[in-house]
């Protein structure tokens, strides 16, 4: 059985800062990898020991992504390896061209029987990935997901819904995106980190990959920023709840809040 | 000069942050409330390879640099000073002279456990009548046909009791002074030796650090680590290495201090804003700042001059006589920053304080330190 986990390397938006023009400057966000990835990749490791499968990272993006740092980084989580896509016009990439291009490198390594992705990015968090990414491959795919047993063909998966937990029987490949409390990540080890300098790297060129232009280009043609709104200040002042709850329902229906 | 870390000790920096923030940080105000010894941390410490980062894989350690150790010291003690001189008097103290000047029998025996954490170690070389005069020592090692015996008492030994493996410094020739000191390994059941009653302490109230006491206890000839006579040069080595690790536990207290107080100025707000804004914070923050990275920089160098083969014994008593007196400063900072509040224990800042105080003594006080330098500079 063959595992692959798509991985992000990125910033964290917590260290970055907006410009007055509504951009983000990134520059003093450290990179690494994504919030959300540790949990996947320890939901897929989890998976790959139980069956004895291998655990193959795949990412792509501008040349931070092949960055050794960043490869060490992912590989000392747990991969056994990994296939990097480097490109500098991968910087700007939208969320389908980057799942077409991560779909032509799992075309690329072959005999994939799943993917695991992460909840969604920690810098854009549009969670759209793994359905595009989905599609590109003709495969189902599941989110939530929580727990992953079985065999290549025969998976049992756990998915949380509103109030319970969704199990599921997949016959064939599919692609599966982590809960975001999927799985505890484990810290990595001193002998984890250093083993990872001799884990296996393969960087792709994108001009390798025969990658279909998208159909439509979604383009960024502005960016605002929420104008502030005065507060009302309007303080309750009452010791009994009931009163104070009546107060504020009447003040939230005179401002159309309710 | 690269002043850049390579990608594994980035990595190892993160990793041991992480670990330390979510495994040693939610304890370290307990353990310091309770003189509690942190005896749950050991096994994680051992499964994240922290217990013998720069021995190699083969010998049972992590096989990292000493930079990549220091570091990791750095990041625990960061989170806990006790559990950050745990770490290093297990790793420098005890399991480096054993790895450094033992038979093959010897390491065989004690250094794959102990590199892997299996086996907590101790370094029994202080007496009651002998710190920084080591020489003085009066515990005796008499051979005899079977073996040796050991008399005598240590004290303020790190990790007991609950480290298996000692190495313990006695006098097998007594009239000799330094030259007739020598070296053995004393496993923590052999009969004739005990603990005493454990030290209540200003700071680093998590480690353990009660007197040690033998009374006719009979250890075999196979104990002796390197030869009769040889004791004093293997302590005198093995705290030039065990400097430097004092010195990344001093960096860490400081730069946990300097954390606490950066956040604290921005969120205390007085005269309508935070106390950031003033230039009386913004001047102390200055001074922190700086010393820390001062002391970081005489820590790493000393480590990267074990790494490069280099001799490291000013280094290492430059590094420890700065980051330990900046620790002290910028703690005393730290609390001046959080006024009031950081006298309580509310706020890390008085552990931190407390903390740092006992890296100026141990492993060579800062007096110390100054006769290395002195004969170093004066050569």
């Amino acid at each position: 059985m063959r595992i692959v986990l798509a991985y992000k390397w990125t910033c964290d938006p917590e260290e970055a800062t907006v410009r007055a023009d509504g951009t983000v400057d990134w520059s003093r966000a450290k990179p690494g990898l994504s919030a959300y990835d540790p949990v996947a990749i320890e939901l897929a490791r989890q998976c790959a020991d139980a069956v004895g499968a291998e655990l193959i990272g795949v990412t792509a993006g501008d040349a931070g992504v092949a960055a050794p740092i960043a490869a060490k980084a992912a590989l000392g989580r747990g991969l056994d390896r990994v296939v990097i896509v480097e490109d500098g016009s991968l910087a700007d990439a939208g969320r389908s061209e980057l799942a077409a291009v991560l779909a032509e490198a799992i075309r690329h390594i072959g005999d994939v029987d799943l993917v695991v992705t992460g909840d969604s990015s920690v810098d854009v968090a549009a969670k759209m990935v793994p359905t595009v990414l989905a599609g590109e491959l003709g495969w189902p795919a599941v989110a939530e997901v929580t727990s992953i047993t079985g065999q290549a063909g025969a998976l049992r998966v756990e998915r949380a819904i509103p109030g319970g937990v969704q199990v599921l029987e997949i016959s064939g490949p599919a692609v599966l995106a982590a809960a975001a409390d999927a799985a505890a990540p484990r810290v990595p080890g001193m002998k984890d980190l250093l083993a990872a300098a001799k884990k296996p790297v393969e960087l792709l060129e994108l001009a390798a990959l025969k990658i279909s232009p998208p159909d439509a280009v979604m383009t960024v043609t502005g960016r605002a920023r929420p104008e502030r709104k005065a507060r009302a200040g309007q303080l309750i002042d009452t010791a009994d709840p009931a009163k104070a709850a009546a107060e504020l329902v009447t003040a939230l229906r005179q401002a159309g809040a309710l | 000069m690269d002043f850049e870390l390579t990608d594994e000790q980035q990595l190892i920096r993160d990793a041991v942050r992480e670990f330390a923030e979510t495994e040693v940080t939610p304890i370290a105000a307990e353990l310091d409330r309770d003189h509690r010894f942190p005896y749950e941390l050991m096994p994680k410490l051992a499964e994240m390879n922290l217990m013998g980062m720069p021995y190699p894989e083969k010998e049972g350690g992590a096989g990292a640099d000493y930079v990549s150790y220091v570091i990791a010291v750095e990041e625990i003690s960061r989170a806990c000073a006790s559990t950050g001189i745990i770490v290093s008097a297990h790793t420098s103290l005890a399991t480096w002279p054993i790895f450094k000047f033992g038979t093959e029998a010897q390491k065989d025996r004690y250094l794959a456990d102990m590199a892997s954490g299996r086996r907590l170690g101790a370094f029994a070389l202080t007496e009651p009548g002998a710190g920084t005069d080591a020489a003085a020592g009066t515990a005796t090692a008499t051979l005899h046909a079977d073996g040796y015996a050991l008399n005598g008492s240590k004290m303020f030994i790190t990790n007991a009791p609950y480290a298996d493996v000692y190495v313990v410094f006695a006098k097998t020739d007594p009239e000799r002074g330094a030259r007739g000191m020598s070296a053995f390994i004393v496993e923590k059941d052999t009969p004739g030796f005990s603990v005493g009653e454990a030290e209540h302490k200003l700071g680093i109230r998590g480690s353990s650090t009660p007197p040690v006491y033998f009374a006719d206890c009979r250890i075999p000839k196979e104990a002796l680590l390197g030869g009769e006579g040889d004791g004093f040069k293997i302590a005198m080595q093995t705290l030039d290495g065990g400097r430097i690790g004092v010195s990344a536990q001093a960096l860490g207290i400081a730069q946990a201090a300097l954390d606490a107080s950066i956040a604290y100025a921005k969120e205390r707000v007085q005269f309508g804003k935070p106390i950031a804004n003033l230039q009386a914070i913004q001047w102390m923050i200055a001074d922190m700042a700086l010393e820390v990275d001062a002391a970081r920089l005489l820590v790493y160098r000393a480590a990267s001059c074990v790494d490069n083969g280099r001799p490291y014994s000013t280094e290492g008593a430059m590094a420890k006589l700065f980051a330990s007196e900046a620790a002290t400063r910028v703690a005393g900072k730290a609390i001046q920053i959080h006024g009031g509040y950081g006298y309580t224990e509310s706020y890390p800042v008085e552990r931190n304080y407390r903390d740092a105080k006992i890296t100026e003594l141990y492993e060579g006080t800062s007096e110390v330190q100054r006769m290395v330098i002195a004969r170093s500079a004066l050569r």
